[in-house]
């Protein structure tokens, strides 16, 4: 009997069985991991802002690096961070939206200020996000 | 690569490069889209679940009928192992290519990253699944003998001629898949990602997608581009020409939206990134003919 009779009378070959195991091994982590979620604990959204440092300084202006975190695991939508940066009573404030931010993920933003951040006090804080 | 002259090995490697052909050929628009991206990381772990449900199911009933391997008497046990094969090549080429877009990196949470593929991956399981049918393919040996028979091309006007509907064709099937990436928002963010060293790997990737759709894949028409013998027509330089071609078409593109080529280095990122879709465009316009 040739392999092609054989494929016809619909018999599988090895490549073939290799393939299929393959793909159910695929399929069972996939499925595996989606499980996982569906029975572990997860918290609310908990986006935090740090600052970086140092400063970076491009063209007379200070470029000020922060970094955003969702503690939580649930995603947190329109992420809004503000920073405020005050010198001799001076307020100079600046601020971002991220659209999502997944649960762990972390996104970088860069506040530009045209005074440098060492001679006041800057506060960098999320101050307001929706649930997706 | 005629199927029927290779060992069962070889064979099951051309119909999973036809696979991941068919997914690319239907899948990759859907690649450039940024909602999905942020839909796919706000899923809940139930909605994953129906998303890897409902898309099976429209993945077996082609299965029944067209499926990426080509054999006949397709029993209901075949196309159900078909649709476990399926989707699970669905799901691997659509986080490759989402990891070479930079969507997925190292620090994606795990669960953002299954997201995002699950949601790319639906279009890539019907792509996989419709393989043999795409572009004029047939799933038994008669529809397939019927389409691969060779091209005679004796004279030099033939071969130029020829040469020259291979390039027409893939200025239309580059032009038709990017004309609805290439004013969006998503080419220079994705760009934006990209390290010098990940745009070479575009590139590689953009070539070997091109040369599996149009010479391994087995899809119609194959043999007969083996045989043609014009300027470009030979695998390897029709391949090189048809990629050069599409950035060329990419880049009139974003030109044309004012989407920006300048600085150089941008622009460059952004020709190659948008060239991708464009060289599949043009592999599946150069079938076509």
């Amino acid at each position: 009997m040739s392999k092609d009779a054989t494929k016809e009378r619909g018999g599988r070959s090895a490549a073939e069985w290799t393939t299929f195991v393959a793909s159910c091994v695929v399929l069972l982590a996939v499925v595996g991991l989606i499980v996982a979620q569906m029975f572990g604990t997860s918290s609310p959204p908990a986006p935090v802002a740090e600052v970086r440092l140092p400063y970076r300084v491009e063209a007379g202006s200070f470029h000020v690096s922060v970094e955003v975190r969702n503690l939580g695991d649930e995603t947190a939508a329109n992420v809004q961070v503000t920073a405020t940066l005050e010198i001799d009573g001076e307020t100079t404030t600046a601020d971002q939206t991220i659209d999502f931010l997944a649960g762990d993920a972390s996104q970088n933003l860069i506040f530009v200020f045209d005074d440098n951040p060492a001679d006041g006090t800057l506060t960098v804080v999320v101050s307001s996000y929706s649930l997706p | 690569m005629r199927t029927t002259d290779v060992g069962p090995w070889q064979r099951e490697l051309v119909e999973v490069v036809r696979a991941v052909s068919g997914g690319l050929l239907f899948g990759v628009p859907l690649l450039y889209t940024m909602e999905v991206w942020w839909i796919g990381s706000h899923t809940e772990p139930g909605q994953m679940l129906a998303v890897v449900a409902m898309s099976s199911v429209p993945v077996f009933l082609l299965n029944l009928t067209s499926g990426f391997r080509k054999r006949s008497n397709v029993r209901v046990r075949d196309a159900l192992a078909d649709t476990v094969e399926t989707v699970a090549i669905g799901i691997v080429i659509t986080a490759v290519v989402l990891v070479m877009l930079r969507e997925i990196t190292l620090d994606t949470p795990p669960v953002e990253a299954l997201g995002k593929v699950l949601y790319e991956a639906i279009p890539f399981c019907m792509g996989v699944a419709l393989a043999t049918h795409l572009l004029r393919g047939g799933r038994t040996d008669a529809d397939e003998a019927s389409d691969s028979e060779p091209a005679r091309v004796d004279s030099d006007s033939e071969r130029l001629h020829a040469t020259l509907a291979d390039l027409g064709a893939t200025a239309v099937g580059a032009t038709f898949i990017c004309l609805s990436i290439a004013p969006t928002d998503e080419v220079p963010m994705l760009a934006s990602a990209m390290s010098p060293a990940w745009l070479l790997v575009v590139v590689a990737a953009s070539l070997a997608a091109s040369y599996a759709v149009v010479f391994v894949a087995g899809f119609s028409n194959q043999d007969a581009r083996h045989a043609h013998e014009g300027v470009f027509q030979r695998p390897a330089s029709e391949t090189v020409a048809c990629y050069l071609l599409s950035l060329f078409i990419s880049a009139v593109l974003l030109w044309f939206f004012q989407r920006g080529l300048l600085p150089w280095n941008d622009g460059l990122a952004r020709v190659i990134v948008l060239g991708f879709p464009a060289t599949i465009g043009g592999a599946a316009g150069r079938l076509a003919i």
